[in-house]
């Protein structure tokens, strides 16, 4: 996608095999820009939370190379891009370790070696961003599923990185978590966070996000803007996706004459104002 | 600070659920006490117990520790006597033992004949065993006391500050942590298996248990993966540090502290 913000993130060829022979990841090159909102999609197993565990640091790509702004990740600089690159696992319960939240929240700020009042003053603000304040003192174990969520996302705001990966974070949500999720995603996007996020929910990816990444066992099969992609019937249909609602109801009524060309509403809302 | 919303159903007292001592110490009054100061205040009180060894030195323990459990811990009355009663069934067994003695000769102030032997009892007997089945339950109040306030999580945190290696700290968090996780998706594993009537006799039964072990040992290797991939992506290097609050130790509250202990001796000399 063209772009004139600065470049973030950049992947060569990147290659990643979890035994050797078998690729879970093929040669991908991938730009992304400050500021983007993208969602990764593709069926199980196509290599979506591998390719976001090498974005973070977790996994060393075994061939080819990532760039943090321009600047090559080594072996030695595995601890860079976790530090800049936050990752919010599918599991909360995966990903949760102390025996308090805001323990648990200040988890990452100790790691990056933060002066203990700057530590407190990032959980402060993470818990209020994430509207846990009350929760402060609990164990995680008696949280309910939405908030163990909200302490995961918690845990990276705390961070404080510049690009945020969520893997599928809508799944296992009840609509009012749901909500609220999105509420914080435009937030953070709102602050100039580059946003990736996996999922399998084709009307969330249309409403809200600007680039998508299709992946199809461990290669990319598309990336362009939204509504590009969800144009491309092959695309879809090789990743198993199907047409977003809002797309199929504007398409039916372009058909029908009854809506402006070219208007492409993402929302209800949007589709009430271009109705004519 | 007390935990109002915290959705607590009546139910059957479980370990790990609601009304388990883990989840009294979480929503305790007395939580945000420091942490050293109450793990000093439990040994004080039990040396004190120990050492003065005298029946109303325990039973005076015993009275004023319920009160704290209940009163400051927030621990209700009928739970608090179901934590003290396994305990108590181990310590009435013991302590029965030390007021009965064996003899060939018709010994002791009450006695019993068995044939060519004669169980017998003495008065002191009996006060020896009041007095060591007091004391022992005046410890294990005194160690309710600093289970039902502190959770595991901070006394692993005070453990770390009292220079236990490392390794063992790091192991206690982490085996808490599990403890809840592994719980949990034991109880959802069995009650799969009871859904297909994996339970329904007891060769089933004992089938159904093994294999949910089986399961749940491959399941926290894969589980421990993933655990690791998470705390290396929030940059965990190999030490695992938590941050703890401070919460510091009030004048007052040393004070009680001290009147209590004083309390306790110079009810000593008074009864003596």
């Amino acid at each position: 996608m063209e772009s004139n913000t600065e470049e973030i993130l950049r992947t060569e060829r990147l290659t990643y095999e979890y035994q050797p022979g078998s690729p879970a990841l093929r040669e991908l090159s991938i730009s992304i820009s400050q500021g983007e909102k993208i969602a990764v999609m593709g069926s199980n197993g196509a290599g979506k939370s591998t390719f976001f565990l090498n974005l973070n640091g977790v996994l060393l790509p075994t061939e080819g190379t990532i760039f943090y702004r321009g600047k090559r990740i080594g072996k030695k600089d595995l601890n860079d891009l976790r530090k800049h690159v936050g990752f919010v696992f599918q599991d909360a319960d995966n990903q949760i370790i102390a025996s308090s939240v805001q323990a648990e929240v200040a988890f990452g700020p100790v790691n990056l070696k933060l002066p203990k009042g700057e530590i407190e003053k990032r959980v402060t603000r993470a818990l209020e961003y994430m509207d846990l304040l009350e929760y402060r003192e609990r164990p995680p174990h008696y949280l309910s599923g939405g908030e163990k969520k909200r302490v995961s996302i918690a845990d990276i705001i705390a961070m404080k990185p510049e690009v945020i990966l969520f893997d599928e974070p809508t799944a296992a949500l009840d609509p009012l978590s749901g909500d609220m999720l999105e509420e914080v995603l435009d937030k953070l996007s709102g602050e100039g966070k580059t946003l990736l996020i996996s999922t399998h929910d084709v009307d969330f990816a249309y409403r809200w996000a600007q680039r998508i990444l299709v992946f199809d066992k461990g290669g990319l099969i598309a990336d362009s803007n939204t509504l590009e992609v969800f144009r491309q019937e092959e695309v879809l249909k090789r990743a198993h996706l199907k047409k977003p609602q809002m797309l199929t109801v504007y398409e039916t009524l372009l058909r029908k004459n009854l809506i402006r060309p070219d208007s492409y509403p993402r929302q209800a809302k949007e589709l009430a104002e271009t109705l004519m | 600070m007390k935990l109002q919303n915290f959705r607590r159903p009546r139910r059957h007292r479980q370990f790990h659920g609601t009304g388990s001592m883990d989840y009294y110490a979480a929503q305790s009054e007395l939580r945000n006490w420091n942490g050293s100061y109450k793990v000093i205040a439990a040994c004080m009180v039990l040396l004190l117990c120990l050492i003065l060894n005298q029946l109303e030195i325990s039973v005076t323990v015993i009275v004023s520790m319920g009160i704290v459990n209940i009163w400051g811990n927030q621990v209700s009355f009928r739970d608090y006597a179901g934590f003290l009663k396994i305990p108590m069934a181990f310590l009435l067994l013991g302590s029965g033992v030390i007021a009965f003695g064996i003899s060939k000769y018709p010994l002791g102030d009450f006695r019993i004949s068995l044939h060519w032997r004669y169980l017998c009892i003495s008065d002191e007997g009996i006060r020896q065993a009041l007095e060591l089945f007091f004391k022992s339950m005046g410890a294990v109040s005194t160690m309710y006391f600093l289970a039902l306030s502190t959770p595991a999580g901070e006394l692993a945190g005070i453990l770390r500050k009292a220079h236990v290696p490392k390794v063992v700290v790091e192991l206690m968090h982490m085996i808490y942590r599990f403890i809840f996780i592994l719980t949990k998706v034991q109880g959802n594993m069995k009650a799969a298996a009871v859904s297909r009537l994996g339970y329904v006799d007891f060769k089933t039964s004992c089938r159904s248990f093994g294999q949910t072990g089986g399961n749940l040992f491959l399941l926290s290797l894969r589980k421990a993966n993933t655990y690791y991939d998470a705390m290396v992506s929030r940059g965990y290097e190999g030490e695992l540090v938590f941050w703890e609050e401070e919460k510091p130790v009030k004048l007052w509250q040393v004070g009680i502290l001290a009147m209590y202990a004083a309390g306790l001796v110079f009810l000593y000399f008074w009864v003596k």
